[in-house]
């Protein structure tokens, strides 16, 4: 259409010569293939390429893949949620115990008369329960107009401490096993089920994030609120989609939770959020907002839970994981702002 | 220039206080179709404030425009651009993580068409052309690749994609606040050129620019403002520049000496 000119920056013929080399998916990519190798190759027998090592993988990670995706939505939007860990606790609290007073009296054999009926009004009260959770943080910012950081660590003590208040601080028991043996520990394929659920729903959340106004207005107003309110872009009614996707994904977490143990985890999803939060980060979402990319979510949440199979599989204590972390998250951060100069 | 159909913009007694002071006490402006109005006055005379009040990004205390005989709802950037009013802010209003043909249709996104663009869908190849074609009408060579992150480029190529953004996107007015500030000769010759140009497509224009000699060349009616009031709305043609300034300043002897080029 026109010529060359020498005005170009740079950066556009190395993004046209090879958009791998500037997506940080890619990166991410590359590091999990090389952790898989190195577990594999020190492994014993090579036994962490077992399909049961791998299931378990999946199912640990399929929660947090969820939890992922939509902090990718609110960091992408320049806020940050840091609830999404209570929310999926009080949604797995509030589901566990719907399952519990729906599924009826266990027969003599341990089954329940109701189990598929209550589990399934359970999957959709723990979406509910965190989809009001995230429209309570996105009407709390858009309207007292308080810092994301400030409204959503309030939530989160709120949410933590209603899941607490609601069964007494003691988990829920007597959710019909079902749950486990027919959702969360099923496979199709070999694939785990939660985990085909996470990978179906975070495909369909790339689309809505490149493919959509609602992506691109999310963006918008993470690169800068102001300017996209005078383009046109109604700021406050995006900010609030990105606040409930990400209560959405943080509830069908909460549900993933139960199917996995067969009952609720109140303390054991404190450090969820950071987990979650650290692979969005790593995946190449700018914390400051205006870069996001759900495939680099995805994958960066698998580094965590290889490295924690990895590590226990060759004898290494799983409190390396958190260290491993640590380092890993400081590293994707310092080459992503090299290469973005 | 007369008046055939009602204005494209009557704005009459607008009004803004931020706390104590006054930035905007008495907002009169009419804009023609086909008419390029320019809005000239010292810093602080209240010429952005008067222009935020028509576009929607401020609320006025009081006060009220009509578009083409419409009366407006006030305080809304939508609102202003559902009339056909689009505006070029002074520091832009552009997201810099997005690229150039984003930030083109930013709120304005095209979808695909039939059942994919009704699920929301966006054609972004469609954008990308549409783009393409918007920056080479204006003329713009130097910009090689819509798909680069606006972030990327210079102020004045910046001011290039918001001026293309609004003039694009106008139906009725557009509005520009110092659409020439961070420009070159040459890219503000090009800027002046699509002023032209929209105002023969049958626009009405409001230009805010400090730049006197610039604003002779385009505006067909010169609109001073000082300390928050217009003090007065002259044809554009044989009016010299001096004379322009003396009213900016509020000095009724015309005794400063300017020799610039009209």
């Amino acid at each position: 259409m026109t010529t060359l000119q020498p005005t170009i920056p740079a950066r556009s013929v190395r993004s046209r010569l090879g958009g791998l080399t500037r997506s940080t998916p890619a990166y991410i990519t590359v590091a999990l293939v090389a952790l898989v190798v190195v577990f594999s190759l020190i492994s014993p027998e090579w036994r962490f390429l077992d399909a049961t090592n791998l299931q378990a993988i999946g199912r640990n990670s399929a929660g947090l893949v969820l939890l992922a995706v939509g902090l990718t939505f609110v960091l992408g939007a320049g806020h940050i949620d840091l609830s999404v860990g209570a929310t999926l606790v009080l949604s797995s609290v509030v589901a566990g115990t719907v399952a519990v007073r729906l599924a009826g009296e266990p027969s003599a054999a341990g089954t329940f008369p109701n189990a598929g009926l209550a589990l399934v009004i359970a999957a959709l009260a723990a979406v509910v329960v965190g989809g009001v959770a995230g429209l309570i943080n996105g009407v709390l910012v858009t309207r007292l107009k308080v810092n994301s950081f400030v409204v959503t660590l309030g939530t989160m003590g709120v949410a933590t401490g209603a899941a607490q208040v609601l069964t007494n601080g003691a988990n829920v028991a007597g959710i019909p096993p079902a749950v486990q043996t027919s959702f969360g520990l099923n496979t199709v394929a070999g694939i785990p089920l939660p985990l085909v659920l996470a990978v179906v729903i975070s495909l369909l959340a790339g689309v809505v994030l490149t493919q959509t106004s609602a992506g691109r207005h999310a963006l918008a107003i993470g690169s800068s609120a102001d300017g996209a309110r005078r383009a046109g872009v109604n700021v406050q009614r995006s900010t609030i989609v990105v606040f409930v996707i990400s209560g959405l994904m943080a509830g069908l977490a909460g549900f993933l939770d139960i199917s996995r143990f067969g009952t609720t985890a109140i303390s054991g999803h404190s450090t969820t959020m950071l987990q979650a939060l650290s692979a969005v980060i790593i995946g190449g979402t700018s914390l400051f907002g205006g870069r996001a990319s759900v495939p680099g979510s995805v994958i960066a949440t698998f580094i965590p839970t290889v490295l924690l199979a990895g590590f226990v599989m060759v004898g290494v204590s799983s409190f390396y994981q958190n260290i491993a972390i640590g380092v890993v998250l400081i590293i994707a951060v310092w080459l992503d702002q090299l290469r973005g100069k | 220039m007369t008046d055939r159909r009602p204005p494209v913009l009557r704005a009459s007694g607008l009004a803004k206080s931020f706390g104590h002071v006054e930035a905007l006490r008495q907002g009169e402006l009419t804009v023609h179709a086909g008419e390029v109005v320019a809005l000239v006055g010292d810093n602080g005379a209240g010429k952005s404030t008067l222009i935020s009040c028509v576009s929607g990004a401020l609320l006025p205390d009081a006060g009220e425009v009509s578009v083409e005989g419409r009366p407006m709802p006030l305080g809304s950037i939508r609102a202003a651009m559902e009339y056909g009013i689009a505006t070029v802010y002074q520091g832009l209003a552009m997201a810099p993580d997005l690229s150039v043909a984003e930030n083109l249709f930013l709120s304005c996104e095209l979808r695909r068409p039939g059942l994919l663009g009704r699920l929301g869908l966006l054609d972004k190849k469609a954008m990308r052309e549409r783009a393409w074609q918007l920056m080479d009408g204006l003329g713009i060579t130097t910009l090689q690749d819509v798909t680069l992150p606006v972030g990327d480029l210079s102020g004045g190529q910046r001011q290039v994609v918001a001026v293309a953004r609004a003039v694009s996107r106008a139906g009725r007015l557009v509005i520009m606040d110092e659409p020439t500030a961070a420009l070159g000769t040459r890219q503000s010759q090009m800027v002046i050129e699509t002023i032209k140009a929209t105002r023969d497509r049958g626009l009405g224009v409001v230009l805010i620019s400090h730049d006197l000699p610039r604003v002779l060349q385009v505006a067909d009616r010169i609109v001073i403002m000082r300390l928050g009031r217009v003090v007065a709305d002259l044809a554009a043609s044989g009016l010299k520049i001096n004379q322009i300034v003396a009213l900016m300043l509020g000095e009724q002897d015309n005794d400063r000496e300017e020799s610039l080029p009209a």
